[in-house]
């Protein structure tokens, strides 16, 4: 169940708590997370598997951060943790600092390649990893878990989902096969933080390809010059989304946005006689 | 199998319904019990017990006997076992050929067989009851009294024993905020292996918002080694039961769950059993004895995944979900299965419950240490002379666990070290055997109480091994949900393997230690959490252990291949020849009456003349 809704059932406590991040203090809604509080602090925390659209699962654990309880910290993930009454964090402590580097250095086991990845790494310090990368056929997704939601969540298709357990564990469409439920939209293409997840255009068999998961769709080719524009069941849904008269708009969905354009600008033209510049 | 005659409408029903099943004329004047726990079952113990029914039919009129299947007595090592009344004589180790005798003799003509009896290894006294055993005196049996005096398959027996008579005080005498104050007075703390205060649980979940409110009864016992939990359900279902409907009724819960899995099929069956016959007899549903409390329990089996015992693991397969543990940061009494309030207790746990509101806090409260009260039980397994159920009162030291109960080590060996806890657990060597079992003592030796595994291990166990087993048997058990549990086990047993495989690296013990900082920090779940446990609590102990891996490439425990040799002693070689018959890659040379010698460039080190050698004149070196 998504943490909004379990939330749900919580008392109603003080409304609006203070949360002090390194020193920094911001007042926030009861039971938004650590992570909303840092972003109005204005202070950056690397995260890999959270999407402001998303419910958070805290898989990655790289959001790692420090919470003080008096006698002892605890190392608590604040993509997820609900702020429910005043509290004192820390982001940049050491001990922070070293949980996302550790975390971090076994997730570069895991996607080597993935320059998105360096790149955060780099961020937070880390150069290399000194563990031995995974096997091939496991290599550069770092399960976390983003694609598979969004698919769920958002798209509502659940064409992809986790096969496997431990470290077995990987993203796929069932029994490996390209999914039927797949409908190319290419949401999970955009959030995939290592950009393992790409969409391939198949230009001559007018199809789009998700990959890994090799789904393919049939893609809405303009009726003018011949550019892919979008997938077929993308398009249908959302012109099944439109409500009210859209007769005039029908005429012109099977255009690229540039032919469009263009065929407005004469009919533009058409109708009040003036020529373009 | 006795029917069930009544439905009982109110809580004095109960006691009166057990006045009449104790009435001399319903019982049977000689009662043969069989113990049909699953150590015993697999040794044959049914058919013993269809055995001795027929025999029992057979001889028919002038005595009444009975012939009883009961639940799990604990001495698996010596089953299967039966004991007969009057006298409570212990008969182990019975083979289908002594029923008839024992039957003969003992049933009917009231003589002791004593070559059935148990003999201390010792002493070599032969004991003719359970409590002339040494195994039994120790223990302090609450959770496990029922087993093996009762059918697990009627409610008879338990309401006989005094069962449902603590629900019948609860819902006539007692308000819920009482029965959370009794369990608060007894001190219970969760025997799942937390070890958080019941009272203070039962009471969150009380005051939670929200409806309808869940209790669990955690059955997914999963650590290697351990089966206590197994045995209370196979052994006295309707204890758990009983526990339930009380917490039920101190939360203001109306539905319940029990969470089996699926391997402990004999438990499943039981319970089922239970279930229903406490429903027929108005235990269970709606209005229970006549009062507005409203309870049912129902039964989910778990496929067998270790992470599930974890409780929101349990909840997300509870509710049909991958068994996926979620964070805790709000608690489960306050947002658990489906988002409701739902407090989980374990097997144990539950199992105490009718004892304590029966005899009182303060009584519960009398045994034990000063912060973990009660007793505990433990499975204690490995090199021990004695292995099986056992349930001590807490604060015994494991000395006298393993000396006493345990009958000390096997084979004359020098005892190693302890394992408690299970794969969240640690090894304790000999030089802490004098710990108090406590919830805190046992942490504080990096170990944990875990939900009471107890595996012995003698010199001939390598350390490292140890560790690298249960840091494989949780990189299986990895949900795979979180990085540090599903990529840092796999790290932390490629290097534990790399270390029992002859080729550890100077700075290895320091690289475990960082990642199990790591671990430990930064897990999402318990199981990740403590998952470095095994590994810290060995390197902690027995660093000279990894060392001689590592460094001078020897496993002092000769237990991982390439780090000892074979050699033969010449004194003790009859020049016999098998070895060197056996040898597959004939690295083994010698003649008649010469001692043989290993060509240790040929050996591959198979062990096969190790094996093979009549005179154990082959050495681990």
């Amino acid at each position: 169940m998504p943490l909004h809704c379990r939330l749900k059932n919580i008392k109603k406590g003080k409304p609006v708590p203070t949360v002090t991040i390194d020193g920094r203090k911001v007042r926030v809604k009861k039971d938004a997370t650590v992570l909303d509080a840092a972003n109005k602090a204005d202070i950056w925390i690397p995260t890999l598997c959270y999407h402001p659209a998303l419910s958070p699962d805290a898989a990655c654990r790289l959001c790692m951060v420090e919470l003080d309880r008096g006698e002892w910290r605890q190392l608590i993930t604040a993509c997820n943790y609900p702020v429910r009454k005043d509290i004192v964090v820390y982001v940049s402590s050491e001990r922070a600092k070293m949980a996302r580097r550790g975390v971090m250095e076994l997730l570069l086991a895991r996607a080597p390649e993935s320059e998105e990845l360096k790149a955060l790494a780099a961020r937070i310090g880390v150069k290399e990893t000194r563990y031995p990368t995974v096997t091939e056929s496991q290599r550069n997704c770092i399960l976390c878990g983003l694609c598979v939601k969004v698919c769920e969540e958002i798209i509502g298709q659940s064409a992809i989902g986790f096969t496997g357990r431990g470290v077995e564990r990987t993203v796929a469409a069932p029994f490996r096969q390209p999914s039927e439920d797949c409908i190319g939209c290419g949401a999970c293409v955009a959030v995939c933080p290592v950009g393992t997840i790409k969409m391939r255009i198949h230009k001559s068999e007018q199809e789009v390809e998700i990959s890994p998961f090799k789904s393919r769709v049939k893609l809405l080719v303009c009726e003018e010059c011949g550019e892919p524009v979008v997938s077929m069941q993308v398009n249908e849904r959302v012109l099944g989304m439109v409500k009210g008269n859209i007769e005039d708009f029908l005429k012109h969905w099977r255009l690229c946005p540039k032919c469009r354009r263009s065929r407005t600008a004469a009919r533009f033209q058409e109708v009040t006689g003036c020529e373009k510049d | 199998m006795i029917s069930i005659p009544v439905k009982l409408k109110k809580p004095a029903d109960i006691e009166a319904f057990a006045h009449s099943l104790k009435n001399p004329e319903h019982t049977p004047a000689r009662i043969v019990r069989v113990c049909i726990g699953t150590g015993c079952a697999a040794k044959g113990s049914r058919k013993l017990y269809e055995l001795f029914l027929e025999a029992a039919k057979e001889h028919g009129e002038n005595i009444r006997i009975e012939a009883k299947c009961v639940g799990c007595h604990g001495f698996c090592e010596r089953g299967p076992i039966v004991v007969i009344e009057p006298g409570e004589i212990f008969y182990q180790q019975v083979e289908e050929p002594d029923v008839a005798e024992i039957f003969r003799e003992t049933v009917l003509g009231g003589k002791i067989l004593d070559r059935l009896l148990y003999e201390d290894a010792g002493t070599e006294k032969k004991a003719r009851t359970e409590m002339e055993i040494p195994f039994y005196k120790v223990q302090h049996r609450i959770v496990l009294a029922g087993n093996g005096r009762i059918d697990p398959t009627k409610i008879t027996d338990y309401i006989a024993e005094g069962g449902y008579s603590a629900i019948a005080k609860v819902l006539s005498s007692m308000t819920p905020e009482e029965v959370i104050k009794e369990i608060e007075v007894a001190g219970l703390r969760g025997r799942g292996g937390g070890g958080f205060p019941t009272a203070r649980k039962w009471r969150s979940c009380r005051e939670a918002d929200g409806l309808p409110k869940y209790v669990i009864c955690n059955g997914d016992e999963g650590d290697p080694g351990a089966f206590m939990d197994r045995s209370i359900m196979e052994g006295n279902p309707h204890s758990v039961i009983e526990g339930m409907l009380i917490g039920a009724y101190a939360i203001g819960s109306e539905h319940g769950y029990m969470y089996v899995r699926n391997e402990y099929p004999l438990a499943i069956e039981h319970l089922k059993t239970a279930i229903s016959q406490a429903r027929e007899m108005g235990l269970l549903g709606q209005n229970i004895l006549n009062s507005s409390f409203s309870f049912d329990i129902r039964i989910n089996r778990g496929g067998g995944a270790f992470v599930c015992g974890e409780s929101t693991a349990l909840m997300a397969s509870l509710e049909g979900c991958t068994g996926e543990p979620r964070a805790k940061y709000v608690h489960t009494v306050e947002s658990g299965l489906r988002g409701k309030p739902t407090n989980l207790n374990n097997v144990e746990t539950w199992a105490n419950v009718p004892q304590i509101i029966n005899r009182g806090g303060k009584w519960f409260a009398g045994i034990g240490t000063e912060k973990s009260k009660g007793t505990k039980v433990f499975s204690l397994v490995g090199k021990v002379l004695n292995t099986g159920l056992v349930e001590v009162p807490m604060g015994l030291t494991l000395r006298r666990i393993i000396d006493e109960i345990g009958g000390g080590m096997r084979d004359g060996k020098r005892f190693k070290a302890v394992q408690t806890g299970g794969p969240s657990g640690g090894c304790i060597p000999s030089e802490n055997l004098d710990t108090r079992v406590d919830f805190e003592e046992l942490t504080q030796l990096g170990s944990m109480m875990g939900s009471g595994g107890m595996i012995v291990m003698d010199e001939d166990t390598c350390m490292v091994r140890v560790a690298r087993y249960f840091t494989e048997f949780l990189q299986k058990e990895s949900c795979g949900k979180c990085t540090p549990c599903r990529e840092g086990i796999s790290q932390m047993l490629y290097i534990l393997d790399r270390i029992t495989d002859a080729e550890g690296q100077v700075g290895d013990i320091e690289r475990l230690e960082e990642l199990a900082e790591l671990l430990e920090g930064t897990a999402l779940c318990a199981l990740g959490k403590t998952a470095a446990n095994p590994v810290i609590s060995t390197i902690r102990y027995f660093r000279d252990e990894y060392d001689a891996h590592i460094r001078d490439r020897r496993c002092p425990a000769k237990e991982c291949r390439g780090l000892f040799r074979y050699e033969i002693d010449e004194e003790a070689c009859k020049a016999c020849g098998i070895c060197l018959k056996n040898c597959p890659v004939n690295a083994i040379t010698g003649e008649k009456k010469v001692p043989h010698v290993i060509d240790q460039d040929k050996c591959t080190l198979c062990g096969m003349c190790w094996e093979k050698c009549p005179f154990t004149a082959v050495l681990k070196i």
